[in-house]
């Protein structure tokens, strides 16, 4: 019934380099209340599966809030949004609530002050239930420990799993005077929970090779005021290290540990729409993983900690079997770490 | 074998040492004498909780925000009804929970987007599960269910005292207005219900007034109060008086109000 009109706002991008996406890319959205079958099994992945660039790199929930809607126009959205959400995705109903609470000054007045014209915040909820395209993307963060990270396409989604690696090193023995480094920091969600809890002295270099991560990144440090504790370097896991090697009092990294083969049975919402990068472990998913065994060594400083996320159980217990047979005189007290579903999620020591 | 210490999986959070001794104590001590009543599962579903904690989410599960009792353990007829829960730190205490949402969800970590943020702890020692349903954030899902749970085991962990040379201890006084002849000048300001120190204050106080069979006048006279005062005190929080107007309907006394 409803045919969704483009926004004649014009297209605006932070990256100048970025070239425009072609409108026709924009016009994809199905109407909103053709058909509601299926939406959670699409039944064959996209063969092209690099999401449609957003026309506006600002995060939904950080934009102004300009554009009135009448309540009345908002509240027929709603039902017509809710009507899409098949009932074996009840979660859904939630995402809803949030997308407005996200989108909107406050959702109870009349009129509503929107963030993004109506029409597009149809669109985004289309592309949500039908594209699979992540929540978070669509309001543009994730709320992750006690903070709400920016994120976007482009940069990995924070997951539950990896809050618990701040409670980790911060009970390390010196942590709040100590250089840390976040290697693969994407949206810099952990770089930035450790900055709040540093000391004067304490230091984090969050460390990305991509673009996009260092932007996002930058924009989470800037929102929570810790510009003076994380330092964000570009640049592929130790290469932007050098003038510190030897002087970390820890490495932390949740880099990419999905085993390529596989990368195409992932959950749509990830597979399709997360960036490759931060996913592809290569063979095994062990191949970033043991390049950051391998220079550990080298950055941190006598007594220094690692916590590394992996893929889980047998990804954990060959890691720690390696760098206590391998570089058994390197590292001491190394071990697999318990997630909250008891999956051995991490790997952690000590240098000796 | 160096290499099998090194091999030893940890926990998250580590499990301290001190738990391990809080975890054997109860089975090498002989069960106390049963005064404590067991609750009925179905009592404490309706139960009032303190109005920060009450959920407010509608997709809730049906026991969402609220508490319950579990299956198969009893917290009325445990071993566990002399440990101090209350003093725990929540990473002894959580060591002692199962967090059954998420038990059998797959690979987790990368390859999942779930925003599926919901908390539900299972107290494994009393069967007591409290949930959080309504931040976006597990982390502070986790922490809002934690601080249910203490709530949760303060109403309905009774432990046994002994009257015959009570001496209030020290959070239950911390919980008494200033005016209690019993409360030392050194015992501080009041602390009030939205204080996370009154959870364990509350509890010593129902292991009182269950001690007493319900009688607020006693329960007063061992706390130099007033039973006016006493029962204000316990009219200030919603789950209090729930809790202490269940004990005494146990005893056939007439509900404070």
């Amino acid at each position: 019934m409803a045919t969704l009109s483009l926004s004649s706002r014009p297209l605006t991008f932070l990256r100048p380099n970025r070239t425009k996406p072609p409108l026709h890319r924009l016009l994809r959205h199905k109407p909103l209340a053709s058909s509601s079958a299926s939406a959670l099994t699409p039944p064959t992945p996209r063969a092209d599966p690099s999401p449609t660039p957003d026309p506006d790199p600002t995060p939904l929930f950080l934009r102004s809030a300009s554009h009135p809607v009448p309540a009345a126009a908002l509240a027929s959205f709603r039902r017509r949004a809710a009507a899409l959400v098949p009932p074996s995705a009840p979660h859904l109903h939630r995402h809803l609530r949030w997308l407005l609470v996200d989108a909107a000054a406050d959702p109870s007045s009349d009129p509503a002050l929107l963030r993004a014209p109506l029409d597009d915040l149809e669109a985004m909820w289309t592309r949500h239930v039908r594209e699979r395209r992540p929540f978070q993307y669509v309001v543009g963060n994730e709320h992750w420990r006690d903070l709400v990270v920016a994120v976007r396409e482009g940069v990995l989604i924070p997951r539950p799993e990896t809050e618990a690696v701040v409670d980790m090193i911060r009970k390390v023995e010196g942590f709040a005077d100590g250089w840390w480094a976040d290697l693969g920091t994407g949206s810099g969600a952990i770089a930035v929970a450790v900055a709040r809890e540093l000391g004067h002295e304490g230091r984090v270099f969050a460390v990305d090779v991509s673009e996009v991560a260092v932007e996002v990144a930058t924009l989470n440090v800037q929102r929570y005021g810790v510009q003076g504790k994380v330092e964000i370097r570009h640049g592929s896991w130790f290469e932007p290290l050098e003038d510190v090697k030897g002087k970390l009092m820890g490495v932390i990294s949740n880099p990419p540990y999905i085993p390529t083969d596989d990368l195409p049975g992932l959950q749509p919402e990830v597979g399709w729409h997360e960036p490759k990068l931060a996913l592809d472990g290569g063979k095994e998913g062990l191949e970033h993983l043991l390049h950051l065994c391998e220079g550990l060594s080298s950055v941190l400083k006598p007594g220094g900690f690692f916590v590394f996320e992996t893929n889980g159980n047998k990804q954990s217990e060959f890691l720690v079997d390696l760098i206590s047979t391998k570089w058994n005189s390197s590292f001491h007290n190394v071990e697999a770490v318990l997630d909250f579903a008891e999956i051995k999620r991490f790997v952690t020591g000590y240098r000796r | 074998m160096a290499r099998a210490l090194l091999l030893r999986v940890a926990r998250y959070p580590p499990l301290p040492t001190s738990l391990v001794l809080s975890h054997s104590q109860p089975r090498l001590l002989p069960l106390p004498p049963l005064r404590r009543h067991a609750p009925s599962p179905h009592r404490f579903v309706p139960l009032a909780l303190p109005a920060s904690s009450v959920s407010t989410s509608s997709d809730a599960p049906s026991d969402g925000g609220g508490g319950r009792k579990g299956g198969e353990d009893d917290a009325g007829t445990g071993t566990g009804g002399c440990v101090d829960y209350l003093g725990m730190s929540d990473e002894e205490l959580m060591e002692q929970c199962e967090m059954g949402t998420f038990k059998a969800s797959g690979p987790g970590g990368q390859h999942r987007n779930k925003r599926e943020s919901a908390v539900r702890l299972k107290h494994r020692p009393t069967g007591i599960i409290a949930q959080a349903v309504e931040d976006r954030s597990q982390h502070m899902n986790r922490a809002s269910a934690l601080s249910r749970l203490r709530t949760l085991i303060a109403l309905k962990v009774r432990r046994p005292i002994n009257l015959e040379d009570y001496t209030p201890p020290v959070e239950l006084l911390q919980i008494l207005p200033l005016k209690s002849t019993v409360r030392g000048k050194d015992v501080g300001p009041q602390i009030g219900p939205n204080n996370s120190k009154f959870s364990p204050g509350m509890q010593a106080l129902l292991d009182l007034l269950f001690a007493v069979e319900g009688s607020v006048s006693d329960a007063a006279k061992l706390l130099g109060l007033s039973t006016g005062a006493l029962s204000r005190l316990i009219l200030s929080d919603d789950s209090l008086r729930t809790a202490a107007n269940e004990l005494r309907a146990l005893k056939g006394l007439k509900p404070l109000r």
